[in-house]
């Protein structure tokens, strides 16, 4: 075969689609795939950090982690964190995202700041909160303090950390699904509302009777992006308390970082075990939820 | 009546928009104070005097420059080669038939459910098999493409003319040069959209490069502001500063593009 030959055979639009994809499906096999499948095996062996030995013992990590008590409450603390933050986030992103569909200058200024903690890293937003909460020198604090909180460090009490987790975590991302929600208002027709006026509904009834319904495919879309997200916390709690005290932050996430590679003897495959656990919670839940909104949806 | 309700709503979202803005307006006043003012009961929030203390100290005591370039390279490194590996394939997908297109697009649909937390561990195993823990390398392969950027080039690509390439085939050019020549230039507003959401994610992150990375010259902003509040070398007004750094360019970039960075999301939404 000549080169002018190979240059034909490049040149057909099958070769050219295959030369197209295949960075691409190198890259998603070699980084996604192949990881994934890794991980349920390895969930299955014994792997110190480097690799050096491994041996398959079954399902021994999974028997040791109904035996350990700390995993059972890093799972406890990200569902208490998903349901403190979820809810919270979904309903103020709901309430300012009808604000801001107003398509008034005041309300495009006021999605433009809303906006500004979603573009932060939430590891320097998680640092600022922690400072804003610190007992002696944080603003928030002080405030805290003037209303009537006695001065606990916020983020130093078990009761209290979580919430302050889930509230840092809700001011810097609702921005996000205020964004998406108004961007689903602004596509219902205004022929609906002018009838529902037309018919007496006041705004709060066009709110659940018009709004709501039609807005329902992007709602649910944010819920269970937002749901999955939060069982994923790891960056706030890492700079804010980095899963004190006393554990009481701990999350699923969490542990499976300090086992890996925190915690000696470093366990790859018992982590491993963790992150499948976490992996078949969030299909169950996303399924789950996905099932929910479509017959919402249709009906 | 009516004008009571509206002075409530706006009053509501003032307050809103003030609890958005106090903690940066906090943040910025806070670290020009000098570390005398920061211990003042009950704190003040206008300094009385400023000072560049807090970033002269944190600029000595942390290696804030490395950090930055770290994050510009990694970062950037992503957001071009991805944006170049995305179209490509989403190219292929939206305007080329070829054998096993929907199977494997689905097939790539279905990895964007993988969530990264639960493959990093197999994932640094593998990176430290390469050789590559700790390296520009190492942080910018595995991110070289997403599905979620492949599936926001297909259609993009999709919702462009089909007459485009078939007047360039007629015109004798070679696939590569259609997709190089006629493609890639209309691309434009999508490579916007798409290069922000990817720089942002990137340069945000912290698990990714703080996993990847063990050695101080090696780390991003996030990662190594996450380790310093860790080891707790850097005191509160440096630590301050340093967050204002580390978020300034992005704030920067949104200031001037911010268009950008909203519309984006709020069409991927809607998908």
């Amino acid at each position: 075969m000549n080169m002018s030959n190979i240059t034909r055979k490049m040149n057909k639009p099958q070769v050219a689609a295959f030369i197209f994809i295949l960075p691409s499906l190198i890259t998603i096999f070699l980084f996604w795939v192949i990881p994934l499948v890794a991980s349920i095996a390895m969930s299955f062996m014994n792997v110190d950090l480097f690799f050096s030995r491994t041996d398959f013992v079954g399902i021994e990590n999974y028997i040791n982690m109904y035996h350990d008590s700390r995993f059972w409450n890093a799972l406890y603390n990200t569902f208490r964190f998903m349901l403190m933050e979820m809810p919270l986030q979904i309903s103020i992103s709901l309430l300012l995202a009808v604000f801001i569909s107003r398509n008034t200058p005041f309300s495009k200024f006021t999605r433009t700041v809303l906006y500004i903690p979603v573009i932060c890293s939430l590891t320097a937003m998680g640092i600022l909160w922690s400072l804003l909460l610190d007992p002696t020198l944080g603003y928030y604090a002080y405030l805290l303090k003037v209303v009537g909180f006695e001065t606990v460090g916020f983020l130093k009490s078990t009761t209290w950390a979580m919430p302050a987790i889930a509230v840092m975590t809700v001011w810097k991302n609702f921005g996000l699904t205020m964004v998406i929600l108004s961007a689903a208002m602004l596509s219902v027709p205004k022929s609906l509302y002018e009838a529902a006026t037309l018919d007496g509904a006041g705004n709060v009834a066009q709110f659940f009777n018009v709004t709501l319904p039609l807005i329902v495919p992007a709602l649910g879309f944010c819920v269970i992006t937002n749901t999955i997200d939060s069982l994923k916390v790891f960056d706030q709690v890492y700079t804010m308390t980095q899963g004190g005290p006393l554990n009481s932050t701990e999350t699923i996430v969490q542990y499976i970082y300090n086992r890996g590679f925190k915690i000696a003897p470093f366990n790859l495959g018992y982590a491993s075990s963790i992150a499948v656990i976490l992996f078949m919670i969030i299909i169950v839940i996303s399924l789950v939820m996905y099932k929910y909104f479509i017959d919402k949806e249709t009906v | 009546m009516r004008i009571i309700n509206k002075m409530l709503m706006y009053i509501l979202i003032s307050a809103v928009i003030v609890s958005i803005i106090f903690p940066f307006w906090w943040m910025i006043l806070s670290s020009f104070k000098p570390s005398t003012e920061l211990f003042i009961f009950p704190p003040v929030i206008w300094p009385k005097q400023f000072t560049f203390e807090n970033y002269i100290s944190v600029w000595k005591s942390i290696p804030l420059l490395r950090y930055f370039v770290n994050t510009v390279v990694f970062a950037g490194g992503v957001t071009v080669i991805s944006l170049l590996f995305d179209s490509m394939a989403g190219y292929a997908f939206a305007r080329i038939d070829f054998k096993f297109r929907e199977p494997l697009f689905i097939a790539i649909l279905i990895t964007m459910m993988i969530p990264f937390q639960v493959i990093m561990i197999p994932l640094f195993v593998e990176i430290y098999k390469f050789g590559l823990l700790d390296s520009y390398m190492g942080l910018i392969i595995p991110r070289a493409t997403s599905a979620f950027g492949i599936y926001m080039m297909r259609s993009f690509f999709v919702s462009l003319p089909k007459d485009l390439e078939e007047a360039a085939r007629v015109d004798g050019l070679n696939e590569y040069r259609i997709f190089w020549n006629i493609m890639l230039p209309l691309c434009k507003p999508a490579f916007v959209t798409l290069g922000i959401i990817i720089l942002m994610n990137n340069w945000n992150d912290l698990l990714y490069p703080m996993m990847l990375t063990s050695s101080t010259e090696m780390r991003t902003l996030s990662a190594g502001l996450a380790m310093f509040v860790g080891d707790k070398v850097i005191e509160y007004g440096p630590m301050l500063a340093a967050s204002a750094l580390s978020i300034l360019p992005l704030f920067i970039l949104y200031l001037f593009a911010q268009k950008y960075f909203i519309e984006g999301v709020a069409t991927s939404g809607l998908k």
